[in-house]
């Protein structure tokens, strides 16, 4: 019986059936076969959704929207080439730190293929970088946001497994910069063998770049000082950047027209509503799995199996990249978080590392062949066959399954900010 | 069902498989009463995208009223952070109405993209039937969640019932529901017409 329960739910998440409808329906479907009424899981949806914390998800991923619709990504991607371009490899390492910023904001994966994806292929191409190498670039580095501040999956993770939003966002900042220095010793490698022509460093140009982006470069200090200098909550840090994007792009910048804001704030609020109706269902689920001591029996099974950490950690990561392959994000981190905690929490290891840990292998595990989600996003983006995507991401897939190990072996990369 | 088989082929004209022209789309194989019911969508689409637009709007101003009378004034609206919080309440769940008429709920499709068109179809209207029935479910679920707070008759911002800003869930499952209902309905009546253009093949 539970067997086929799992392959049914599996085989209609594979065929494309929306995720919340599927989490949604194996909870029903639990509630009435242990005869709980089935508003249980409206009363935990209500609840969830007006938790003080999620306040934050429809404004920052407001911003988000707002800065990818406008001059943003260009003025970016003009300033770090000015900054960076001179490198070796100087273009990709641009490609990596503006996917970064990018999907930090939006807090959508897919949309950072799709949006830089079109800017920085066809520059990378001309820069006379190979192909193969440009596309597993910007597969695998739509996800790499994940791990900074004020990306969605992190607010989710701490709502879910109930940790510090604040705590979490400086624990992100260390294991996202070691990601980012292994591709880019990795970029640099490639583009001094297959001599790839570099620019010349020239201050006016980073001057001009810089001014332009005057409104634009306080964004960080507003999200991240504020919070930290205890001055906001984080919903609060929300709302002012929601607030001071919009007056930026639309009064100042003039990129985004008062008309276009209906759409902007339609197209983003669908995301959030994809993710929050999917954030309901999961925690009716897991609440449901909660109270049948699910995780109790899990842990029981753990401990009789393994005993050190260590080797907890390495199923951990197995298990977790199979998850974030196969599931996505986001229902991953609503469905698996809730069930994992408890038992990482009996191994000694602490819930904030395990955040980034969670973070880390779910933005991999996105990139990985067969089902990765980011493969297929970026063959309909590219117009090239999945198969050749799987070849072109497997070396930046190794690199970052070093920096997963980094990350996981030694807490200290997650812990020491916070102190 | 033996034409599944040729339409991989070179044979079979890709387009009309793939992309039915607008103008087929009138054709009296899609009933009427379908495009009835798209046309009554389009217009609860235009009221949704109205009230988004307020509500987040409402949204943002009230959220920065309460930073600036709590650091300024060292005061604050008693009822602006309930408000704010239901406010993301409602902007959420038109967003995931809308999330279902645009096709744009978050899924993992991986197999059905190597069916052929009819399969891909044929997983389409399962799909659709299998989120129509659970959003009617979950809206049966959310009434008896409205009745159950109205009979306790709790109340939020010291006097509205909070079964007023509760009301969202059972509307937006409702919604979700007739419009994964009218998807199933077009996936259909899709299946429908590429079998009768692959019979008239068949016979040409």
């Amino acid at each position: 019986m539970t067997l086929l329960l799992i392959i049914a739910v599996l085989l209609l998440i594979l065929f494309g059936a929306p995720i919340f409808a599927v989490i949604g329906g194996l909870a029903l479907f639990l509630l009435f076969s242990s005869e709980i009424d089935s508003s249980a899981m409206i009363i935990e949806m209500y609840r969830i959704a007006t938790t003080p914390i999620l306040v934050a998800i429809p404004l920052f991923t407001f911003a988000g929207y707002l800065l990818s619709e406008s001059g943003a990504p260009k003025r970016l991607i003009r300033l770090s080439d000015a900054i960076l371009g001179w490198l070796p490899g100087g273009l990709s390492i641009i490609a990596l730190f503006t996917c970064a910023i990018f999907t930090a904001l939006t807090g959508a994966t897919g949309l950072t293929i799709i949006a830089l994806g079109g800017i920085l292929f066809p520059a990378m191409l001309q820069g006379r970088y190979p192909e193969r190498f440009s596309l597993g670039l910007l597969t695998t580095s739509g996800t790499l946001g994940l791990l900074f501040p004020p990306s969605l999956p992190l607010i989710i993770y701490a709502i879910v497994a109930k940790v510090g939003i604040d705590q979490l966002f400086l624990a992100g900042i260390l294991p996202g910069v070691l990601l980012i220095i292994l591709l880019s010793a990795f970029n640099i490698q490639k583009a001094t063998f297959s001599e790839i022509p570099r620019t010349k460093f020239n201050v006016s140009e980073v001057f001009k770049a810089m001014s332009e982006m005057i409104w634009e470069l306080p964004l960080p200090i507003v999200v991240l000082g504020g919070i930290y200098s205890g001055y906001f909550v984080v919903s609060e840090a929300a709302a002012i950047t929601a607030a001071y994007v919009l007056l930026i792009e639309v009064v100042i910048y003039r990129d985004i027209k008062w008309q276009e804001l209906p759409r902007i704030m339609r197209k983003s609020m669908v995301l959030v509503g994809g993710v929050l109706i999917i954030l309901g269902a999961a925690l009716g689920l897991t609440n449901y799995l909660i109270d049948e001591e699910v995780p109790m029996r899990m842990l029981d099974f753990f401990k009789s199996h393994i005993t050190s950490p260590f080797v907890f950690l390495v199923v951990l990561n197995f298990f977790l990249l199979a998850v974030g392959c196969i599931m996505g994000i986001f229902s991953a981190l609503t469905v698996v978080v809730p069930l994992i905690t408890p038992i990482a929490h009996a191994y000694g290891i602490h819930p904030i590392h395990l955040g980034i840990i969670f973070l880390t292998n779910l933005e991999i595990g996105a990139s990985i062949p067969p089902l990765g989600i980011n493969l297929f996003i970026s063959s309909i983006r590219f117009e090239k066959p999945v198969l050749r995507l799987y070849l072109a991401s497997l070396p930046f897939i190794a690199i970052l399954l070093v920096g997963l190990a980094i990350i996981t072996y030694i807490p200290w990369l997650s812990l020491a900010l916070l102190k | 069902m033996n034409p599944v088989r040729n339409s991989s082929g070179a044979s079979n004209p890709a387009r009309i498989i793939l992309e039915p022209d607008p103008a087929a789309e009138q054709q009296p194989i899609i009933s009427n009463g379908v495009n009835r019911w798209e046309r009554a969508d389009e217009v609860i689409d235009r009221v949704e995208q109205t009230s988004l637009v307020i509500l987040l709007s409402v949204m943002i101003l009230f959220a920065l009223l309460q930073i600036v009378l709590r650091n300024v004034f060292s005061t604050g609206l008693a009822w602006g952070d309930p408000l704010v919080r239901n406010l993301v309440l409602w902007v959420g769940f038109i967003g995931a109405a809308l999330a279902t008429r645009e096709g744009k709920h978050i899924n993992i499709d991986v197999f059905s993209r190597w069916l052929p068109s009819l399969g891909k179809n044929f997983v389409e209207v399962i799909n659709h039937l299998f989120s129509f029935f659970i959003c009617c479910l979950l809206c049966l679920a959310a009434l008896k969640f409205i009745k159950n707070e109205a009979q306790m008759g709790n109340v939020i911002f010291s006097r509205i019932p909070a079964w007023v800003p509760q009301i969202i869930l059972p509307i937006t499952f409702g919604l979700m529901a007739f419009r994964f209902g009218l998807r199933s309905l077009k996936s259909f009546f899709m299946i429908v017409k590429i079998g009768s253009i692959r019979n008239q093949e068949g016979k040409t």
